[in-house]
């Protein structure tokens, strides 16, 4: 028999998850060859002993039995309660969908929200906005959960005491006639940043009204950078829009523009149009600090410090002036110490070779300066009106009102926050108080925030903010046009909207949101009624206004020397799931794996091995960083890829008063920041303490399989079935079966045959299809503890390899990087190739095998096929035996060990659960609470109510003790092949049919902002799924156990420079290619 | 004496228990864990008594001037209080009976009926593929044309929907005929059971009914 090749054995490892499997350590083994950690199968890890839970369940049976005495001889009586007026147009039962946007600091992302019985449920991109896949972020995503979050501020307050929302809007109204009076004297507003064009010009309004009151913009992270360099580097107030689709040969400076940046999804979209496998392929160039998507989907990645990128900018800018302005004199080029100048000037000439297709982005986090030496590159290279359109950045000439006010953070502007001149400061939004190191001696701050958090202490009046999804409003996207921001219920809590509050304070006649928006729309009621239908009017005033050309002064970067272990570099960062800290309070965010660390519920200390072995720690180990007079404490996260001497802190996290789920999550690095997202100076302390982390990135382990398959562009022209061809031999042969497959026979009469493909080459980790998966399948959150026991629950995970250079494998010491003897000069080569990983992303999801071997070990046959192909899952079958699990060669099965949908937020800490027995709600014991209605879980009033309305209704909620899977989102297949039947009534037109439009589309696939994902009916030549199959890089995971996977991946292409010094053929395909195939199959 | 005198009538009394206890689990087994027998036969009393006989047996009115969901949702829509004041500001309209009817109307506050008709949260039927597909009302709720009040006929259990799934053709009939409770093929019984399997067997291959098996046709 031929088995596949594992880890260990003599042809060695592909891809390693994490440094604990390359360094093959007893712990990861034990890991590996577990299916669940240690103790997964225990109900908790110490006290309750499998003893004690026999004695807890016997008594909750005989309680149960009870129970059913009394309760159970008579049939519950349901009501149905009709509408007294039936609304019009309106059919109970069906999803109304509305057009809205969800703003965001630098524009608004157009959203469609689906909506079942007046409640929103599911938000998706608009498909209709100018192009647009419908695609979202992930913030966008789970913005939907913080709608329903219990934690959310419900009442005005005055002084910490509840007051009328009458007496409170009185209060503005007093404190508009007070200011009117003085004119505006002492007033001040503190507000996020915004591009609704109401907003501006309430902001006029306040203005011209009172002319002596002060106005601060600020974001805890500034995406303002990218226009306020453009607007000063052009001197009219434009904002850069990047094509990433047009450009050929793309450098990222610092820049995470498919993960950190604002507006990454369109990024992401364009970056995959322009990255399709074949010629035109455009090629990314990162030179970061941080390992970020950006950095793991670059063809040549620069590992430096983010102090120095500057100078490589600078550098870079040389070469590329040197080659194309003849006319520039030639300035000598300095590289910082220890990097290639050859990298540096085969990047500059591969972009001075495409001029018009080149594309130079930097940091949000680089200083202003590097941005300026950014656009003078890109001048220099065409790249205006072709791979950089200038938006327009205000609503007149002159540049007085900006629609999106570029933010400051900590800037001269707002150092006179704390002035003694403010006496009342209005704060609108954000969480100085968290996150700005702000101490107002405002006489009286009055604020209107959407949580009770951090600012709610320090505020004399707190207003309840509304959700967007609960208020009118208006903004502008980043390439210009205009859309609505439309509630879709009304606010849960009373919650006062932003435009009606500033209005107030204005002093204006017409407070009302809607008006407010109807009025500055202008314009026919049939004009808006398009508006709101269309979710978006492209503006007469998004023209972008090249010039190209203008000689933008490149400013001289100096030099800092680079970051040693006396004076550390630390860079702040956006987190990719909590962003500012906004959504700390999100479950879903909380839970969602961090594209690249893989780690849940906290931040870290990241950084790199040599590093870490320098001062001498480990994964875990608490060490305090001390910037410029203040410290913070962390636990160490070793990240490969990341620059010597780099701290990367995400911020974010250590709130102090969140809520149930994000208060004391991580810790806190707004502690040490001061404004600038690039530090140096940073000492570092051991405390000898340890944390534990939670992450996902040793589950389910692929073992060295080739998971992953790619090549470089010419590999792949010349030889295009590579996925298929390179890897037998890696893989034993695929053999047919001897015995037929029912579902063969069952195809036949079948309507459809689903399938899917998932595009490696386009996806870049975003981690939005999780989240989406999550908010349409009712997928619930388990807890850090429950997470650090293998048992999230996410139907879909995204598995992110890193691979390295098979060369330096034949040294065995280097796979024990802690190990003493590497304390040498192996160290430092060691290190060098250690930290220059590569990447690769992809998505895991049940892969519908035709030949399912799940379905052959359910005792009860819960796992069943359908004859579409669909290997469903019947949750009422289950008896939870989790063999399926054990037999899934994937691991995509879930189980729903602690009934987490019912478990209350404050309950997923662990390592303690409490029962029923054990647990009040409301101050009554859950068992008396469970005998009056079953349904009740151990959620208090006001959580149950909220997380029944976020469910979707389509899909059940599944109880604890029953494995669930990935469908295939079937309750969207089924909703619309009813919908077609119901439309063929007599007839034979059943079918759905991708060319009409009624194939439905999963909801990762709807959520994927690079269209990574395609599902549809493989029966069907002409979908795109089938033609997508038919592309010779696509390939199936594990083939030869002959599952026959219905999910299958097309594989990764790269596009290196055959110049660069750092050229070589994907890192795993060199493994392949060097490892001794032959000795494949012996075992 | 080893033995009490009453040990005599103790094998008596314990087969005659012991016949009891069976009875008891067997009958409970069957009333409430076959689906033969769930729920068939409820008919619970109703807030507002409303006569199915009347409105759509004697004055015929058409099932889907109150459900009017029935071709387009899962759900057939109970009708709001306003439909009933269609009709009801003309007839009737002091009558103390419809006071709910008449209250829910002004002031939008429901009526409270009593769901006679319930499938578990886990199965997802839907009204509209099955009604627009030739299935009659008449094959799940019988003929609610002559109840007064409504009550279940049929057990709406798992074995009861996939009797009909295996067989289509035993209850499809032109969609133009669904809300017709009492229509037949026939007059004639036996031309009638005939002309329901010539014409089933044609409805079901001419229209391609799937009249799906599998779980994920009701179960998501």
């Amino acid at each position: 028999m031929n088995h596949s090749p594992t880890s260990n054995s003599a042809t060695g490892k592909r891809y390693w998850r994490s440094l604990d499997e390359l360094a093959d350590t007893p712990e990861f083994k034990d890991w590996l060859h577990r299916e669940f950690p240690v103790g997964a199968s225990e109900m908790v890890e110490d006290g309750q002993s499998r003893r004690n839970f026999l004695k807890i369940m016997s008594a909750s049976f005989a309680f149960a039995g009870i129970a059913t005495l009394g309760a159970g001889c008579r049939r519950p009586e349901e009501k149905l309660e009709p509408y007294g007026k039936q609304p019009e147009n309106y059919t109970y039962g069906d999803a109304q969908y509305f057009a809205t946007a969800m703003p965001t600091r630098t524009g608004a992302i157009p959203l469609v929200v689906k909506s079942y019985e007046g409640r929103p449920v599911k938000i998706e991109g608009n498909s209709l906005y100018p192009g647009s896949n419908g695609s979202t972020d992930r913030y966008a995503q789970a913005s939907i959960l913080d709608l329903y979050d219990p934690d959310r501020a419900r009442h005005f307050k005055h002084d910490g005491k509840v007051v009328s929302r009458e007496e409170a809007l009185g209060f503005l109204d007093e404190l508009s006639k007070k200011f009117a009076a003085k004119s505006g004297e002492g007033l001040a507003f503190l507000a996020e940043s915004s591009t609704s064009p109401s907003r501006a010009r309430l902001q006029k309004i306040i203005a011209d009204k009172f002319p002596k009151s002060q106005w601060f913009t600020y974001d805890a992270i500034d995406s303002g950078i990218h226009q306020r360099a453009a607007t000063q580097a052009f001197g009219r107030p434009v904002k850069p829009v990047f094509h990433f689709d047009k450009a050929k040969v793309i450098l990222s400076l610092d820049c995470d523009f498919l993960g950190g940046e604002d507006d990454s999804h369109n990024h992401i979209r364009k970056f995959a149009a322009g990255r399709k496998a074949g010629e035109g392929m455009s090629r990314l160039y990162a030179v970061e600090s941080l390992f970020t998507l950006t950095g793991a989907s670059a063809d040549h990645r620069l590992r430096v410090a983010a102090s120095l990128i500057g100078q490589i900018a600078q550098a870079i800018s040389l070469e590329v002036f040197g080659l194309t302005l003849p006319q520039a004199k030639s300035a000598p080029v300095t590289v910082p110490a220890g990097l290639d100048a050859k990298w540096i000037s085969e990047c500059a000439k591969d972009l001075a070779a495409n001029p018009g297709n080149a594309l130079v982005v930097t940091g949000q986090r680089q200083p202003l300066e590097v941005h300026l030496l950014a656009l003078a590159i890109n001048s220099a290279l065409g790249a205006f009106g072709n791979t950089i359109d200038l938006m327009p950045s205000s609503l007149n000439a002159n540049g007085s009102v900006y629609l999106s006010q570029p933010a400051e953070i900590a800037g001269a502007d707002l150092k006179n926050l704390d002035s003694d001149s403010i006496d009342t400061l209005i704060i609108l939004g954000g969480n100085p108080a968290y996150n700005l190191n702000w101490s107002s001696k405002a006489k009286s701050v009055v604020r209107l925030g959407y949580y009770e958090d951090e600012t709610t202490e320090k505020s004399k009046w707190n207003f309840p903010a509304t959700h967007y999804l609960e208020s009118w409003g208006d903004a502008i996207t980043s390439d210009g046009s205009m859309v609505p921001v439309q509630p879709l219920i009304q606010p849960l809590f009373g919650g006062l909207n932003e435009l009606e509050f500033i209005a107030r304070i204005a002093g204006e006649s017409q407070t009302s949101a809607y008006e407010i928006v109807r009025s500055g729309f202008g314009d026919t009621d049939e004009n808006w009624k398009k508006f709101l239908f269309a979710g978006y009017v492209q503006s007469a005033k998004a023209v972008p206004t090249n010039d190209n050309g203008k000689a933008i002064e490149a400013p001289f970067i100096k030099s800092y020397s680079p970051p040693s272990a006396n004076g550390f570099e630390v860079i702040f960062y956006r987190d990719a799931k909590l962003d500012d800290g906004r959504y700390a309070n999100n479950g879903w965010m909380q839970e969602l794996p961090d594209p690249i660390t893989k780690m849940t519920w906290d931040n870290a200390v990241l950084i790199s091995r040599k590093t870490a072995r320098d001062i001498g720690v480990a994964n875990g180990d608490i060490v305090e960083i001390s910037l410029n007079g203040k410290t913070v404490s962390g636990p160490i996260w070793t990240q490969p890829g990341m620059a010597d001497y780099s701290l990367g802190l995400a911020l974010g996290y250590g709130r102090e008063k969140a809520g149930r789920v994000g208060t004391g999550v991580g810790f806190n690095a707004y502690k040490i920041f001061f404004g600038k997202y690039i530090e140096t100076g940073a000492t570092i302390k051991k405390t000898g303490e340890t944390y534990t982390l939670a992450c996902t990135q040793h589950h389910w382990s692929m073992e060295g399989r080739p998971a992953v398959r790619e090549a470089n562009l010419d590999e792949f022209i010349k030889e295009p079935t590579f996925a298929q061809e390179k890897f037998h031999g890696v893989e034993p042969p695929v053999v047919q079966s001897l015995y037929p497959n029912p579902l063969d026979e069952a195809k036949k009469t079948a309507l459809h045959q689903w399938g899917m493909t998932v595009d490696l080459n386009a996806c870049v980790g975003c981690g939005t299809c999780v989240v989406a998966c999550q908010s349409e399948n009712n997928i619930p959150i388990v807890g850090k503890d429950q997470v650090k026991r293998g048992r999230e629950m996410h139907w879909m995970r995204i598995d992110r390899y890193y691979t390295s250079d098979p060369k330096r494998k034949n040294n065995p010491s280097i796979f024990d990087p802690r190990s003493d003897e590497n304390q040498t000069d192996e160290k430092q080569q060691f290190a060098e190739w250690i930290d220059d990983v590569q990447a690769v992303n992809q998505p895991m999801l049940c892969q519908q095998c035709e030949a399912a071997p799940c379905e052959s070990v359910c005792p009860v046959n819960a796992t069943v096929h359908d004859q579409e192909g669909l290997n469903v899952m019947a949750y009422n079958r289950c008896i939870g035996t989790r063999y399926c699990s054990n037999n899934c060669p994937y691991k995509v099965r879930r189980f729903n060990y602690l009934d987490f949908n019912k478990r209350p937020l404050t309950e997923l800490k662990g390592t303690i659960y409490s029962t029923t027995l054990t647990h009040k709600t409301d101050g009554e014991w859950d068992l008396l609470r469970w005998w009056k209605d079953p349904n009740s879980g151990m959620r208090s009033e006001d959580e149950w109510d909220l997380i029944k309305l976020s469910k979707n209704p389509d899909v059940t909620v599944r109880m604890r003790g029953v494995m669930e899977k990935c469908t295939y989102c079937t309750q969207r297949i089924e909703h619309a092949k009813i919908a077609q039947k119901a439309k063929a009534g007599a007839s034979d037109h059943v079918r759905l049919s991708e060319a009409a439009g009624t194939v439905p589309k999963t909801a990762c696939q709807q959520a994927c902002p690079a269209g990574a994902i395609t599902f549809g009916d493989v029966s069907d030549p002409d979908s795109s799924v089938s033609k997508l199959k038919l592309l010779p890089q696509n390939y199936s995971v594990l083939a030869d156990l002959l599952t026959k996977p219905r999910t299958t991946y097309l594989a990764r292409i790269r596009n290196p420079n055959p110049h660069m010094p750092d050229y070589h053929d994907p890192f795993s395909t060199e493994e392949y290619e060097n490892g001794s195939l032959t000795k494949k199959g012996t075992s | 004496m080893i033995f009490p005198k009453w040990t005599n009538s103790l094998p008596l009394v314990l087969l005659i228990g012991a016949g009891l206890a069976g009875g008891g689990v067997a009958a409970g087994v069957t009333y409430y864990l076959t689906p033969k027998y769930t729920r068939a036969g409820y008919q619970p009393v109703q807030p507002v008594p409303f006569s199915h006989k009347i409105h759509a047996g004697q004055l015929g009115v058409d099932c889907r001037y109150c459900h009017n969901g029935v071709e387009k949702s899962w759900f057939s829509n109970l009708p709001g209080a306003s439909t009933c004041m269609n009709c009801h500001n003309q007839v009737l309209k002091d009558d103390p009976r419809l006071q709910i009817i008449r209250d829910s109307a002004a002031n939008n506050t429901p009526v409270p009926w009593v769901q006679v008709h319930i499938v578990p949260d886990y199965v997802y039927f839907n009204h509209s593929v099955h009604v627009t597909r030739g299935i009659s009302c008449v094959a799940c709720h019988g003929r609610v044309d002559q109840m007064d009040e409504v009550r279940e006929v049929k057990s709406m259990s798992m074995s009861f929907c996939l009797d009909c799934h295996r067989d289509p053709a035993a209850n499809i009939r032109p969609p133009s005929k669904v809300t017709d409770l009492g229509w037949q093929w026939s007059t004639n019984a036996a031309e009638a059971e005939h002309l329901q399997e010539v014409n089933g067997k044609k409805f079901v291959h001419d229209w391609k009914v799937e009249s799906l098996q599998s779980c994920s046709a009701c179960h998501r």
